[in-house]
């Protein structure tokens, strides 16, 4: 019953079926954006497609910093509180002390990263539910951040930090390269690396790892650490985007950084991740919430949308893996499948 | 309270209207600008842009002037409905920016599209490629709003300050400005605290009776530079039956009007919010049209945020002119309009 | 082990009595700082705001005590806290009616979470998640955030109201407390919610029929939250769209600082009431002590991980003996 680990082994969805939902996906963005195209011409203007991109790129980066903690079948609360305190880190040093930014930026996403490593070492110590250390430790980090800061936005950055923010490839921005080359290095890490093999070891089935040599604490605590710098990372695009550093940044992002990985076939209970269907994952809410609004549908009910969309992509990735696991375990009682998983 | 509510609710159709008349009109106009007012998030301070924007838009012959609300308080969802606008043919943009330094990457990428705006009600930080801004003197209000307190005192006396988001720059202003005012007494009047915060219902209700509880007898003044607590404030003399403590809030909501008519507050700080929406309506047409251009030597007041500030006009309501601040407050609408093409623009 | 205890360490293994000692300790030094402290109207305010507090704790704590857990509180709380008031106002519905209506929307709300949940066998978090987001669309949608105020009279007065230093609005929550005790102590359907959350394949093989009990308990968490959304109401005088939005994280430390396990069958009444009771003392303080606002934040937080800790200390200990 607890949210952490599961005790029993997890089916890893058949590549084939990975493949299936990837292209499902895909196919629901497409018709999606040829009718928002169709309705509202403007929807691919060269403005409105810069702008999507530049938000596609952040809700990217929120996605992936849940999806690493994901694997290992645990959560994180805190990277909305993370991601700020790396911002107001970063504003604080190049605006206060003037460093150089690239130094300014490393030193953030250090930040961030020691931040995630805080959580999973308690975490991992402690043996207390991730839910419960990540939700105390969001009001603790968010706490701290308005105590030192006393929210006080940094807006006189160097000006090439703006400049970067607006800058554009084509019609697109820069920061989704970034983002897209993080998801480059995330793939290689969980596809080629020892380390990835033994982040979603841990999460697929902690005690099955644990004996056959996995260091499962090691990991869990690998996985906040990395989920930390990637909240860093996002808060720091929006700092790029935003020009200046602010200390509302991060509060609303619990539902996307949710929304991008499960939509993507990413498990909850752990043990397997999809770096593509993350990025699919965000493209699909970020075209739906900029449709929306082009549409005029109302940004009052925008939430309503999302969240029955979210119901219905868990509801989706559910039958997945119960077809996934029947296939592969087919003596299984669902009743205790639904059990642990609950 | 309950006009604006139906208001809202019955814009839909007036708007879709407008659309299709615009449609078959054409030329009907004097200009086929499309202007938005956008205020930071629901709040019921910016209601009367709807009806300031309906006026302009008449008055001047705008092809449409439309007041659009974010969902809630955040920047990003601003951001995202101003560039849904963009998309949607809108060619014009008065702004109250849900982040004085936030909004300016959004206002510089309406501006290389060029696509004029204006901060309405609240000011960007500069350096910013707003016109300018149009609203109220915050620091100016809460100065005067305080001179008001401490005379309502007598002039000696212990007071707090309620004050609104932390997050929003114009709150840290405002704290400066009460204090600027009670150490302008030299000691006679001291500030006890600023309660930050309290611009949402349930803090406000929790931390204002949460003082009111613990040092009612210690305080003899409260000044109340946002929305929220100044009605909450209200509220609570009231229940507390508490006449000796002086209140001095700000906007006319009607609930501090009664408690101003009855004797629990000594008095509110009026803005203008009528004449933001209805100015800067007719100022965004003349500028989105081409036929004008912001003077550079214009006689801008300068802020501490911004050095292209416009007054939108104050005042103190009190139980003197309660029943004529509104004419008050129109006079001075009429009179910045009229004067406004000479004094801040150069025009063809 | 008890054998050899002394009095001091027996009560050290209560989880109320650092609560307890913790309220206590706050309320001697509050009174000995500031004589405001104890005075009525300051008690009055104390217990007026721990009314919806309290009761959103025991929304959450239902839920938990099957070890689910409820992120659509708030949510839903909004969503019925702007119901009834356009039921009273728009459609000028009578007062009990409407609370009626509202209690029932909660109580929907919470089956549905239960439904969801217990059907698909997904994670409660995901799905409470999701519902929290499809509750407040549908409060912004029909809102567009803007209250309703104008209430009945006697609605309003009901929530402002006072006998000495005691609210009118304190008497649904004692009496949702007893009921609670009662419930969880004494019927059948309480004793099996917590032997499910205890453990429930063991609660299964005796007969108990787990799905259902999940159900309930979820269901009779969105009562809940109704609940404390119409006590909101009556409170604040106007219906606000954003009642609930910060109910959250309180929802969750009240509960866990009371001493229950997120993994479920273990909850007490009496500590998350105690735990509310020490909140809201710390938030009164706050304000008495003119602590920076910026504090409030992190104590909250340090407040749930220091009980915790010490949660876990206790069960180290008792279990190594």
């Amino acid at each position: 019953m607890t949210l952490s680990v599961s005790s029993q082994s997890r089916a890893r969805p058949s590549w084939l079926a990975e493949q299936s939902n990837l292209i499902g996906l895909a196919v629901i963005i497409v018709l999606f954006w040829v009718l928002f195209t169709s309705l509202a011409p403007g929807f691919v203007s060269s403005f409105n497609l810069f702008a999507l991109s530049r938000s596609l790129a952040v809700d990217i980066v929120i996605g992936f910093s849940t999806m690493v903690v994901l694997a290992t079948g645990g959560m994180n609360l805190a990277i909305g509180s993370i991601g700020v305190c790396a911002v107001m880190a970063s504003g604080y040093l190049m605006q206060t002390i003037g460093l150089p930014i690239p130094v300014a930026m490393a030193l953030a996403l250090l930040l961030g990263a020691f931040l995630g490593w805080l959580n999973g070492f308690v975490i991992v110590r402690s043996g207390v539910n991730s839910f419960i250390i990540t939700l105390a430790s969001a009001s603790l980090f968010l706490g701290g951040m308005l105590i030192l800061s006393k929210a006080q936005t940094f807006n006189a950055l160097p000006p090439e930090i703006a400049a970067f923010g607006r800058m554009r490839w084509g019609f697109l921005s820069p920061l989704l390269f970034v983002a897209l080359g993080l998801g480059a290095a995330l793939i290689v890490l969980f596809r080629f690396t020892a380390l990835g093999r033994e982040i979603l070891a841990a999460g697929a089935n902690p005690r099955a790892a644990e004996l056959s040599g996995v260091p499962v604490g090691r990991a869990i605590i690998i996985a906040h650490t990395l989920s930390g710098a990637l909240a860093a990372s996002a808060g720091l695009m929006l700092v790029f985007r935003l020009g200046a550093a602010m200390p509302s940044i991060g509060q609303d992002w619990l539902l996307p950084s949710f929304l991008a990985p499960v939509l993507g076939g990413t498990l909850l209970a752990g043990g397997f991740v999809s770096v593509v269907g993350t990025i699919l994952g965000a493209l699909l809410v970020t075209t739906l919430r900029s449709g929306l609004l082009v549409m005029q549908v109302g940004n009052f009910w925008l939430q309503l949308f999302l969240g029955l969309i979210l119901l219905f992509a868990v509801m989706v990735d559910r039958y997945r893996g119960v077809y996934a696991e029947r296939r592969s375990l087919g003596r299984k009682n669902p009743r205790q499948t639904s059990g642990r998983s609950a | 309270m309950n006009n604006r509510h139906r208001g809202a609710r019955s814009r839909a159709l007036p708007m879709l209207a407008a659309a299709l008349m615009g449609l078959a009109a054409g030329s009907a106009y004097a200009s086929d600008n499309k202007i938005a007012l956008i205020p930071g998030g629901p709040h019921p301070y910016f209601a009367p842009w709807e009806q300031a924007g309906k006026d302009a838009a008449k008055d001047f012959g705008i092809a449409a002037v439309d007041f659009k609300v974010p969902s809630e308080w955040k920047l990003n969802l601003q951001t995202e409905l101003v560039e849904s606008l963009v998309t949607q043919g809108y060619n014009a943009f008065g702004i109250f920016p849900g982040d004085a330094v936030g909004i300016n990457s959004t206002v510089e990428e309406l501006s290389a599209n060029n696509i004029p705006s204006l901060a309405l009600a609240g000011c960007a930080q500069d350096p910013t490629k707003v016109s300018f801004c149009f609203g109220t003197d915050v620091y100016n209000s809460a100065y005067l709003g305080t001179k008001a307190l401490i005379e309502a005192l007598g002039g000696k006396g212990k007071i707090v300050h309620l004050a609104g988001l932390l997050v929003d720059p114009n709150t840290k202003l405002r704290m400066d400005a009460v204090e600027k005012a009670a150490s302008e007494t030299n000691g006679a009047v001291t500030v006890v605290q600023h309660i930050t915060d309290t611009d949402a219902q349930e803090a406000a209700d929790q931390k204002i009776n949460a003082l009111l509880g613990a040092q009612k007898d210690e305080i003899d003044g409260l000044i109340s530079t946002a929305y929220i607590p100044s009605v909450v404030a209200a509220k609570s003399l009231r229940n507390l039956g508490d006449k000796r403590i002086k209140l001095v809030g700000i906007d006319d909501d009607q609930i501090v009007l009664d408690a101003i008519k009855d004797g629990f507050a000594a008095g509110t700080m009026a803005q203008n919010p009528y004449g933001q929406g209805y100015v800067g309506a007719y100022v965004l047409d003349l500028l989105a049209s081409g036929t004008c251009t912001v003077k550079a030597e214009a006689p801008f007041v300068k802020t501490p945020q911004t050095e292209r500030f416009i007054d939108s006009g104050t005042l103190l309501i009190s139980n003197a002119n309660a029943a004529t601040y509104k004419d008050d407050l129109k006079k001075i609408t009429t009179e910045i309009q009229a004067s406004f093409k000479d004094k801040y623009l150069d025009c063809k | 082990m008890t054998n050899n205890m002394t009095l001091g360490q027996r009560f050290l293994a209560n989880e109320w009595s650092a609560l307890a000692v913790a309220i206590l300790v706050g309320l001697v030094v509050l009174a000995s700082m500031s004589p405001a402290f104890l005075t009525e109207f300051n008690l009055y305010v104390m217990l007026r705001s721990f009314c919806v507090v309290l009761i959103v704790a025991f929304a959450q704590m239902l839920t938990l005590a099957v070890g689910h857990m409820n992120l659509s509180v708030g949510a839903l709380g909004g969503l019925v806290a702007i119901a009834v008031g356009g039921m009273m106002e728009k459609w000028g519905f009578p007062v009990p009616v409407a609370v009626l209506a509202g209690l029932a929307i909660g109580a929907a709300g919470g089956l549905i979470n239960g439904l969801l949940t217990v059907r698909t066998g997904i994670n409660g978090f995901i799905i409470t998640l999701a519902t929290a987001s499809a509750f407040t669309g549908i409060n912004l949608g029909i809102t567009e955030s803007i209250p309703f105020y104008n209430l009945p009279a006697g609605f309003v007065a009901f929530g402002t109201g006072r006998l000495y230093a005691l609210p009118y609005l304190l008497l649904p929550p004692v009496l949702i407390a007893l009921a609670l005790a009662f419930f969880l102590a004494r019927t059948v359907p309480g004793r099996q919610l917590l032997a499910v959350g205890g453990n429930p394949h063991a609660a299964e093989l005796s007969g108990i029929p787990r799905d259902r009990v999940i159900v309930m308990a979820h269901t009779l968490s969105g009562l809940l939250a109704g609940a404390a959304a119409i006590l909101a109401v009556a409170q604040l005088g106007s219906a606000q769209p954003s009642i609930g939005v910060d109910w959250l994280l309180m929802s969750f430390a009240a509960p866990i600082i009371g001493g229950a396990a997120l993994t479920g069958g273990h909850i007490s009444v009496a500590a998350t009431a105690l735990a509310v009771v020490l909140i809201v003392i710390i938030q009164n303080g706050m304000v008495l002590a003119k602590v920076d606002p910026y504090w409030v934040q992190f104590l909250l937080g340090a407040l749930i991980l220091a009980a915790v800790g010490l949660n876990r200390l206790r069960a180290v200990r008792a279990g190594g003996a």
